[in-house]
């Protein structure tokens, strides 16, 4: 691919003894979106933690848009444009949803890149129109079921203006019909299209999902983890076709149900 | 001219006067700044004058401990500094009060910071205890020093506000009051004027969320660290000018505590609670005072008070007053009076269990 945001280099992490994330490379195009698949306990949330720098690898580097940003606080990377989402998600949990947006609509890139004529509300708004959850805005984070909070936090990641977007698991919790809507959403956000306008590009994506029914279709490229280390690298075909991904984590009936998909 | 007067009335009526909680601060500032009109004793105005300037001293600590979580347990550090440092500004360059009280204001705040650059690494306890032993340390320091400090005794001869016991009244009352208004609006999460508040909040909530939403949480805090002293040393700054004497009980631990227990009584993180708790229990222990053996009872008194308010009303005095008083519209969020049954703004109905009950 000719033009690279992100790239990742020999990323190790370990906890005490546990070597969660051994040796991790691969890197992201500007216009990619990437899937991060492998089974529990594979050092996926890991690796995304420590991109988005809320974790500091034991070694190697990770470089977006040709800076390198391991050292970086986590505010800093998000004000470059990398925005990422918790799995478990933790909102503000006594302020509205709307403000919850605000928060991230308020971050120095935010006030840079976002549309000036809008004011925080109605931008915060934008984003929770696009997550599919505007009619709540005004309820406190506190009252809302976990699918809900799951599109909280894609709001505002997406609030902060990102190129590149960190997805930790964007449909747990979800219903199949909302997953497929979210699905659609991420594709038509990657495509530039956020809200039904046509910005100058959308951002890259690495998504981390188990539900790859819904998540493959939106794949440009999938990376594959087990036991902290890459399994596999290659578009959704290939990779559903892998005979040592169908053994690790996929299975043989999933593998034929996720292809003749 | 009368358009406007009519916009004027239309807000007051519409915005204020349906709103019990501005009904009772826009009759509390009247009263205030009508009462020297119907009290002329100079004792009563002194003791006001005073509650005013602990009402900023209050207000800044809730700033600090209610809106980032850093429970600052020497909080008279930056009250003392600034006190010392406007009296020292005062006494030996010959400053008037109206520049001693902001510059003693900016050297708390630079202290302040100076001294506790590495206790906002800490959180929690231990923050909180580092912050007690500031003033203690202060305070021995004063004691090495008196040829510059004056030691035990303080520093006197500071130059007073002004001589009329009704314009240093009012001076600290508006003082006072715009101060609030200020910290008010700085951690208000509702404010469009100042986006402070939500950030703040937010902070308090989750502070690693607020970091992944591109939000610098260390430069907020020291910002908060900083208001906070600020206004404190203003307070300070009119303290040693109206007292005229600086003493190193400025710096005392009971006088930190003291702001602490005031806002606790009042309700914390909601700022008019710290101004409504100091304008109730200080003038009350000082009318104690003059009673027969008030000045044996009068600290009884006070923690008899205390533990029937931590008891009866956990979250202080205004927020169990504003819930008794306020109802949240559940469709539109905003604030009703209680015996309505429709939201002024929505129509929604207030209270719907009762509604319900009665059909």
């Amino acid at each position: 691919m000719e033009d690279v945001i992100l790239e990742i280099e020999g990323l190790s992490k370990s906890f005490g003894g546990l070597q969660a994330v051994s040796d991790v490379s691969f890197s992201i195009g500007r216009n990619e979106i990437v899937g991060l698949i492998g089974p529990n306990g594979a050092g996926k949330s890991t690796t995304i933690r420590l991109i988005s720098g809320i974790l500091k690898p034991s070694s190697g580097t990770v470089r977006f848009k040709g800076k390198n940003i391991t050292d970086k606080p986590v505010w800093d990377i998000v004000n470059m444009g990398l925005a990422s989402t918790f799995q478990v998600v933790k909102p503000f949990r006594q302020l509205p949803v709307a403000a919850n947006v605000m928060v991230a609509c308020l971050c120095p890139r935010a006030k840079r890149h976002g549309e000036w004529v809008k004011t925080v509300e109605l931008r915060a708004r934008d984003a929770l129109e696009f997550a599919g959850i505007a009619d709540l805005a005004l309820e406190p984070a506190s009252v809302l079921s976990h699918g809900d909070l799951k599109r909280l936090e894609l709001a505002r990641a997406i609030a902060t203006e990102p190129e590149l977007l960190l997805l930790d698991e964007p449909f747990g919790g979800l219903n199949p019909a909302e997953t497929s809507m979210i699905a659609r959403s991420l594709k038509r956000l990657h495509k530039g299209g956020r809200f039904g306008r046509l910005h100058s590009e959308g951002p890259a994506m690495l998504i981390v999902e188990h539900k790859l029914a819904d998540l493959m279709p939106i794949l440009d490229r999938v990376v594959v983890i087990n036991f902290g280390r890459i399994l596999a690298v290659g578009t959704p075909e290939e990779i559903v076709n892998n005979p040592a991904v169908i053994e690790a984590y996929l299975g043989k009936e999933v593998g034929n149900l996720v292809s003749g998909s | 001219m009368g358009h406007y007067l009519r916009i004027c009335y239309h807000v007051i009526k519409t915005e204020v006067l349906e709103v019990p909680g501005r009904v009772i601060a826009a009759m509390f500032v009247i009263a205030l700044l009508a009462m020297p009109l119907f009290i002329s004793q100079p004792y009563v105005l002194r003791i006001l004058t005073l509650t005013a300037i602990f009402a900023i001293y209050a207000t800044s600590w809730d700033v600090l401990a209610g809106f980032t979580g850093q429970v600052n347990l020497g909080h008279a550090l930056f009250f003392g500094v600034a006190a010392y440092a406007g009296a020292k500004l005062n006494l030996s360059m010959g400053l008037p009060p109206w520049a001693t009280i902001p510059l003693g204001g900016v050297v708390a705040v630079v202290v302040g910071l100076i001294a506790a650059m590495p206790a906002l690494r800490l959180r929690g306890f231990y923050l909180s205890l580092v912050t007690m032993a500031l003033p203690i340390i202060l305070t021995g320091v004063i004691y090495i020093f008196p040829s510059f400090t004056g030691g035990e005794l303080g520093l006197y001869g500071i130059d007073r506000l002004s001589n009329s016991v009704v314009f240093n009244y009012y001076l600290t009352t508006v003082i006072m009051l715009v101060s609030v208004y200020i910290m008010y609006k700085y951690t208000d999460s509702e404010s469009k004027l100042i986006r402070t508040g939500i950030i703040l909040h937010a902070i308090r909530e989750d502070e690693i969320t607020a970091r992944a939403s591109g939000i610098n949480s260390t430069r907020y805090k020291i910002m908060a660290f900083a208001v906070s002293g600020f206004f404190a040393g203003i307070a300070g700054g009119l303290y040693g000018h109206y007292m005229k004497i600086v003493g190193p009980s400025t710096l005392d631990l009971f006088f930190s505590f003291q702001a602490i227990l005031w806002t606790i009584f009042g309700g914390m993180t909601t700022i008019y609670g710290a101004v409504a708790g100091v304008y109730i229990l200080y003038p009350l222990v000082e009318f104690i005072r003059v009673l027969p053996h008030g000045e044996d009872v009068r600290f009884i008194f006070f923690s008899g008070i205390l533990i029937l308010t931590l008891l009866f009303m956990p979250e202080g005095l205004t927020t169990w007053v504003r819930d008794k008083i306020e109802i949240k519209c559940p469709r539109c969020k905003l604030v009703n009076v209680v015996t309505r049954r429709n939201c002024r703004a929505c129509r929604a109905p207030l209270h719907l269990e009762k509604d319900q009950l009665g059909q």
